[in-house]
């Protein structure tokens, strides 16, 4: 989207800023109320939004919650937040199964002398733990240790803080099983400042990745992946239509790489070494930027002994392929390197390519004000743990946060928490730190509480409360405050609550405005969910004498477990939700499972077969895992996401795959391992069949080169055909049609759309056993192919949404017997869940295999199936259904446009998956309306030649068209 | 078969004495097979009581497979009765002679086929409860069935034809019922009198009777055609590769014909064994019989040779690759099988000899209504697995629901058979008379030479 404000946003805001009551704003009410006396502000069937701040990761997202009749029942993006500006990804979404989630603590239990655990009143609680803490406290300092998440919030660090500072104790713990730290140390060395940069993906055009899942789960995914949307489109640079070269640069080929022109693969830990090669490059070829002042001598003598063919001795990556890259991203108006991972030596390496090629300032920024580092260094939480484990602390209080399931086997934080005599937990659903836990405390989730986030310099996000809890639980910040107050100490917690907390501390944020007109300001910021100001850039110079000693690159293992976040489960804490659990990785397109991916050759010598358990022994221990065997990993490694293996967590989570945790080195994701086979075997589970496109066009491609050409690619074309006979004619659609027009190319597989589509349409999800028997339900999914081995010059993965083409010729209806499937007047194809009896002859004849059918009565366990949409029905069992292009949305867009006596304007439907794509990669529109912004896409002078539907020789007709996705041609390595 | 060879063929005393051996009162062996079939039967019932309370999801179907067993089996019965139906009435107008002493026990057949086919739709059904919907009946919402759908087409064929073939058979067997009832006594005199319609045997009536005969025989002959034609356009219709063909027509009349006189065989043999019928039932019917096995079975092997030409020569690439999964794919061994039962082995046909022997032609009829059922599994969900988008391919296992189903089906039609074949004239006394003489130049060919 470009940088005005367009009409979209315009409406976003104008509906946010439409909602004026705030709930939340008394003493929360303990459960949630009958719609018995309605409030005067709340008219049944009229949604209401609230803006709020989404802290499911530390990326700082807004969102707007869509509220109705008193509960949220879908999560969208807040287009006033500069982060995700009105998108967010598909753990965003899943927040609402983490507030609706059945397995959630309901009331404040303690563990029984026998181990039991028992309901007990909130003042019980309060009693149990202020009495603890008061006697902790009297009998000396730091005996009182508080165990949170990072990504708190300014706030309430700052309650935390003051309730640490009332009982006497600096034992503040914040902990992030996956850190930027390494990340920050190389900024030290590098630029003397320990704070993140930002990036700018969209001013490059050439990018390399140095392990970085940009379009996963790396820093802030969201903004990452639409600036990435942006780079790869198809734009005029130096004179010519080309879309962005990336590299990937990985031992494993996830959905970063797959969006990428090449994936290097090279051995585990050989990320910084090509790094610091391509620097070698880049400096020995003098493609120095004359604006970095540089002491190239220097920086010369720092990558010495990483000359191209040394480094492709150690690596196997060959000379031809670091050379290219140096000689790209040296060339290139505009580049960004960007690194991942456990080696500051890799971090370092790229931005010093971002620096010397003048990259700094422009596709990488530092700025000023950034917020402080989160988390708590790691020599602090293995200090504080050793304390527990010496009987040196009396009460532990862990909000929030998993040490037990996430924090390396080696610092055994399970047997340190067993040695203190009260462990509180506090939380959503208990884990397996609150399995040793001694009293355990329901706490709000994000959408019931008061929080604020920072995530960068001059974006303050305002999370509001935007419903009634659900269960008996207390907000976080309150329950510290009111502990704080018991200890005594005068001025401990000088706040009434955490919304007073936040909202004294926002004055400080505008102290201008807060001075002429303090309640303004903050309705104002309530409103559009945050303050955001102009950040400015920092001035920062590369500071070579530190770089002078050269790094030392890591051993390479002979073979090394590579772990990374599941980019659905993160850590682990999404493997309570059922939609992430079922969502595809869209690479390996498996679910609800931990799976050890590995090379067929390495499989091979180790004597392992397809979905055969292996067992991978570290030197921290072992875990159990099937085998999936794949090309797409190099040979050194076997890689196992993170993020299942829990022994708690509720049902969705529990009992599920392995933990890597368990095998992995502190601060580490890889390290040496050796794979035994078990000749166990547990099936892999997948909703896809085929990998191969059997040349089928239904995901096409093209080259940039052709694109600027103007040629059509040769292996999608087809014979011209006749004009086929038509026996029927064609349907009229005398007001709307409506269409979509889907950009392939700039699909980075976040798969938001799909979570959008499960809580939009109360698609159910149908669990391991109904997926493994080919039953799910997802409306949208990300086909992804492969290409055949005729074909390698083709994109390493073609991936593009697949929903329901709304088809002109719709092989569906005309073989439903009972016009259950039927052709609208809009040129929908409806499906009557009523009428539908069930003969499932529809999705015989569907070519693209769009339908669903109810196999079963589907079920949301108590309370999930609160957050149903009331728009939208419920379908019971032996009823087909589909994808409608949101029609609630396009029914509500038309009656309010008939009540307000004028036309729909072109924006003002926006389906679900179109509304979070991130990358705008879906947009919907009136094809009677030639100049709609989904029309004119079609039409566009940058995508001349690239629109293709799929299937087009069936003659089917689809509504949707698609944009080719585009490609750089590879060299021939 | 008398102890003595006779002198003379039979008169139309044997053969009423004959017939009416068979409705004596049965015995005990008879009953226990009739309770098996029932138990059977019962337990399908329970398998699909629970099936509508749980949903579908008992089935093995799945996305993209959301046909298979059910539909299978309905095509299976119907097309079983399309065999019964060209025995009774397409080779009545062709006056054939061999004809007359199977024809009844292949009328009985079709009309327990379409019977047991019939429900299967249902069966089949996401909400069973609302198959009403399929039929154009006045509401006042004025919802009518699409006219477009194959299988509304297919509501009414199969209506169609169950009305005829019932009506058919009823009206085939007063004669002979009337004949039941001068002999019979107690409740069976009641019942056969109330079934004979009033049957005195007066020359009107024979005139009336057997006009109206030739006209039934003439409505329900292109029925085999237009049925069996509307049944493969539930697949031909659509547009999946692999079933958009329009061979299947003359394809599925074949096989119906094929798996039709396979059954026929089947329940003919067995009812000469139990029934000691050795002198109606002659190897010179059953002769004819395995010729008809071995036309259909050639005119398979052709209509499977043209569907595999075709894909050759229009070289549609969906279609290709459909049909290299049914050769080579992971489920190719149910085509396999059926290339070796349906087409070669029936070849060994040629040979008088084992046209004549019973038991080569009882082990063949079974295994080619195995086969033919497997055919049609592999053609139903076959291509449903690999129809157009690679990734939705997926391929059909049955479940435990659908096997009792499927098996409750089977036991359903032996079980309405074996009542049939005590309790009404299996064979037909009246055509046998009119054609004695064929019977006796049968029994001299065959067995007594020194007949007269």
């Amino acid at each position: 989207m470009s940088e005005g404000f367009s009409r979209r946003s315009f409406l976003k805001l104008a509906a946010t800023a439409g909602a004026a009551a705030l709930p939340g704003c008394e003493p929360a009410a303990r459960k949630l109320i009958p719609y018995v006396v309605p409030d005067e502000n709340v008219i049944p069937g009229v949604p209401q939004f609230y803006a709020t701040s989404c802290t499911e990761c530390g990326a700082g997202c807004g969102t707007v919650a869509r509220i109705r009749e008193g509960r949220v029942i879908k999560l969208e993006g807040n287009p006033a937040n500069p982060i995700g500006q009105g998108t967010i990804c598909a753990r965003g979404h899943a927040a609402l199964q983490g507030v609706y989630n059945p397995d959630r603590l309901r009331n404040p239990m303690q563990r029984t002398s026998s181990g039991a655990l028992k309901t007990i009143p909130w003042e019980e609680a309060n009693k149990l733990l202020n009495d603890a803490l008061k006697a902790a406290s009297a009998k000396g300092k730091n005996r009182v240790a508080f165990l949170g998440q990072a990504h708190q919030g300014p706030t309430l660090r700052k309650i935390t803080e003051a309730w640490l500072a009332a009982y006497q104790s600096n034992r503040g713990i914040f902990y992030e099983a996956i850190t930027d730290t390494p990340a920050r140390d190389a900024a030290e060395m590098c630029f003397g400042r320990r704070d993140l940069p930002v990036y700018h993906l969209d001013k490059a055009e050439v990018l390399i990745s140095f392990g970085a899942d940009f379009n996963e789960t790396w820093r802030s995914p969201v903004e990452l992946g639409r600036q990435y949307g942006e780079f790869r489109a198809p734009k005029t640079r130096q004179g010519k239509l080309s879309v962005g070269y990336s590299y990937y640069v990985s031992p494993r080929f996830n959905v970063t790489a797959a969006r990428c022109d090449e994936w290097v693969s090279v051995p585990p830990g050989a990320e910084a070494a090509i790094a610091l090669s391509v620097l070698h490059v880049v400096l020995s070829q003098g493609w120095v930027s004359p604006n970095a002042q540089i002491n190239v001598a220097d920086l010369k003598n720092f990558v010495s002994s990483y000359d191209p063919a040394s480094v492709s001795q150690r690596t196997g990556v060959p000379v031809k392929m670091i050379e290219a890259m140096g000689e790209r991203f040296g060339k290139a108006d505009g580049a960004v390197a960007l690194a991942a991972g456990d080696d500051p030596a890799t971090h370092a390496a790229a931005y010093v390519l971002n620096a010397v090629t003048g990259n700094l300032g422009r596709t990488m920024e530092f700025l000023e004000g950034a917020p402080p580092e989160p988390e708590s260094s790691s020599n602090d939480m293995v200090s504080s743990l050793e304390s527990m484990r010496n009987g040196a602390v009396d009460v532990l209080f862990v909000a929030e946060t998993n040490p037990v399931f996430s924090m390396p086997a080696k610092w055994q934080a399970a047997e340190a928490i067993k040695k203190v005599p009260l462990v509180v937990w506090a939380g959503g659903v208990p884990d397996e730190t609150a399995a040793h836990a001694h009293l355990l405390l329901p706490l709000h989730h994000q959408l019931e509480d008061w929080r604020d986030t920072f995530p960068r310099a001059g974006v303050h996000g305002l999370g509001q409360p935007v419903m009634q809890p659900v269960f008996f639980s207390r907000p976080l910040g309150d329950l510290l405050i009111a502990s704080a107050r018991e200890s005594g100490v005068k001025g401990a917690a000088p706040w009434e609550n955490t919304q007073d907390a936040v909202r004294s501390g926002w004055e400080k944020l505008n102290p201008k405005a807060a001075k002429t007109d303090a309640k303004g300001f903050w309705v104002s910021s309530l409103r559009e969910g945050g303050y955001f100001e102009p950040a400015t850039a920092a001035q920062v110079t590369l500071n070579v004498s530190a770089l002078k000693t050269s790094p030392a690159t890591r051993e390479i293992p002979k073979l090394a477990l590579a772990a990374y976040p599941h980019p659905f489960l993160y850590d682990g804490r999404g493997a309570d939700k059922p939609w992430l659990q079922e969502i595809p990785e869209p690479v390996t397109q498996l679910v609800w499972d931990t799976w050890a991916e590995i090379h067929p050759e390495t499989a091979r010598k180790h004597g392992i077969s397809k979905d055969e358990i292996i067992e991978i022994r570290s030197s921290e221990g072992a875990i159990r895992a099937p085998a999936f065997l794949s090309e797409r990993v190099h040979k050194g490694i076997v890689s196992v996401p993170i993020g299942q293996g829990h022994s708690e967590f509720g049902r969705y989570a529990k009992g599920r795959g392995a933990n890597p945790w368990e095998v992995l080195k502190a601060g580490r994701l890889c390290v040496a391992v050796t794979i035994h086979p078990t000749r166990e075997r547990r099936e892999l589970v997948s909703a896809l069949y085929e990998g191969k496109e059997l040349g089928r066009p239904i995901v096409e491609a093209m080259t940039a080169t052709q694109l600027a050409d103007g040629v059509q690619p040769k292996e999608w074309q087809e014979p011209e055909a006749p004009e086929p006979y038509e026996m029927y004619p064609a349907w009229n659609y005398p007001k709307h049609h409506w269409g979509m027009t889907i950009d392939a190319n700039a699909c980075t597989g976040c798969s938001a759309c799909v979570a959008a589509c499960y809580a939009e349409n109360n698609v159910p999800f149908v669990g391991r056993e109904g997926v493994n028997n080919g039953r799910i339900m997802s409306w949208i999914r990300l086909e992804r192919f492969f290409p055949q081995k005729e074909y390698e010059h083709q994109p390493l993965m073609f991936l593009t949404p697949m929903l329901c083409q709304q088809c002109n010729h719709a092989p569906c209806e005309p073989v439903c017997p009972v016009f259950a499937s039927y052709h609208t007047a809009e040129g929908l194809n409806g499906q009557a869940y009523n009428r539908c009896i069930g003969t499932r002859f529809c999705e015989n004849n569907c070519p693209y295999k769009v339908r669903r059918f109810n196999f079963w009565k589907p079920e949301w366990p108590e309370p999930l199936n609160y957050q149903l949409n009331p728009d939208v029905t419920v379908r019971g069992a032996g009823v087909m259904e589909k994808c409608t292009f949101c029609v609630q949305r396009i029914r509500y867009a038309e009656i309010t446009a008939l009540v307000e006596k004028r036309p729909v304007h072109d924006g003002e439907i926006i389906p679900a998956c179109a509304q979070t794509c991130p990358t705008n990669a879906i947009s919907f529109g009136d094809m009677n309306d030639k100049r709609s912004k989904m029309m004119l896409r079609r039409v566009a002078k940058e995508n001349k030649g690239r629109t293709y539907k799929s299937l087009k020789s069936l003659n089917t007709l689809p509504a949707i068209t698609y944009l080719r996705e585009l490609y750089n041609e590879r060299e021939k390595a | 078969m008398a102890a003595a060879e006779p002198v003379s063929g039979p008169t139309y005393a044997d053969i009423d004495r004959s017939v009416r051996r068979i409705m004596e009162p049965p015995g005990r062996a008879y009953w226990v097979w009739v309770a098996f079939c029932f138990t059977l039967v019962a337990i399908a019932v329970g398998c699909w009581v629970n099936q509508i309370y749980s949903g579908l999801g008992v089935t093995g179907l799945k996305n993209p497979t959301m046909w298979a067993i059910y539909i299978t089996n309905f095509v299976f019965w119907i097309e079983m009765a399309h065999s019964g139906t060209l025995i009774s009435a397409l080779l009545y107008l062709f006056r054939t002679r061999w004809r007359t002493a199977v024809y009844r026990a292949a009328e009985a057949m079709t009309g327990f086929a379409v019977a047991t086919a019939a429900i299967f739709p249902l069966i089949h059904l996401g909400r069973p409860w609302n198959f009403y919907w399929l039929l154009p009946y006045p509401n006042e919402r004025s919802l009518q069935p699409d006219f477009r759908s194959p299988l509304v087409w297919d509501t009414f064929a199969v209506s169609t034809y169950l009305t005829i073939s019932i009506l058919f058979l009823i009206m085939g067997l007063i004669p002979d019922v009337a004949n039941a009832r001068d002999a019979a006594k107690g409740w069976r005199k009641t019942f056969y009198s109330l079934a004979s319609l009033g049957w005195s045997g007066t020359d009107e009536q024979w005139q009336h009777w057997s006009m109206a005969y030739l006209l039934m025989a003439g409505l329900a002959t292109p029925l085999i055609i237009s049925v069996m034609s509307v049944v493969s356009w539930d697949f031909a219709m659509n547009q999946v590769p692999g079933w958009h063909e329009t061979i299947f027509g003359p394809y599925f009349a074949a096989g119906a014909i094929f798996s039709g006189a396979a059954m026929v065989l089947t329940l003919l043999i067995v009812l000469r064994k139990t029934m000691n019928l050795d002198d109606l039932l002659t190897e010179w019917h059953f002769d004819n019989l395995a010729k008809l096995l071995l036309l259909s079975s050639l005119a398979l092997t052709y209509c499977y040779i043209c569907e595999i030409f075709m894909t050759w020569y229009t070289k549609d690439p969906f279609d290709t690759v459909s049909m290299h999964m049914r050769f080579f794919g992971p489920q190719a061994w149910m085509w396999w099988f059926c290339v070796a039962i349906n087409c070669i082995l029936p070849l060994g046909l040629f040979w008088r000899r084992f046209r004549r022997s019973i038991p080569v032609l009882f082990v063949l009829s079974i295994l080619v209504n195995v086969s033919m059922w497997y055919e049609r599994l592999m053609l139903i969900t076959g291509s449903l697995s690999t129809s157009f988008n690679p990734a939705q391919w997926g391929f059909y296992h049955p479940s435990f629901t659908e096997i009792m189903i499927t098996i409750g089906s089977f036991a359903w039609f032996f079980g309405l058979f074996s009542l049939f074949a005590r309790y009404m004239p299996v064979i037909s006394m009246t055509e046998l008379k009119e054609g004695i003489r064929w019977l006796r130049e049968a029994l001299r060919d065959n067995y007594y030479p020194g007949l007269k």
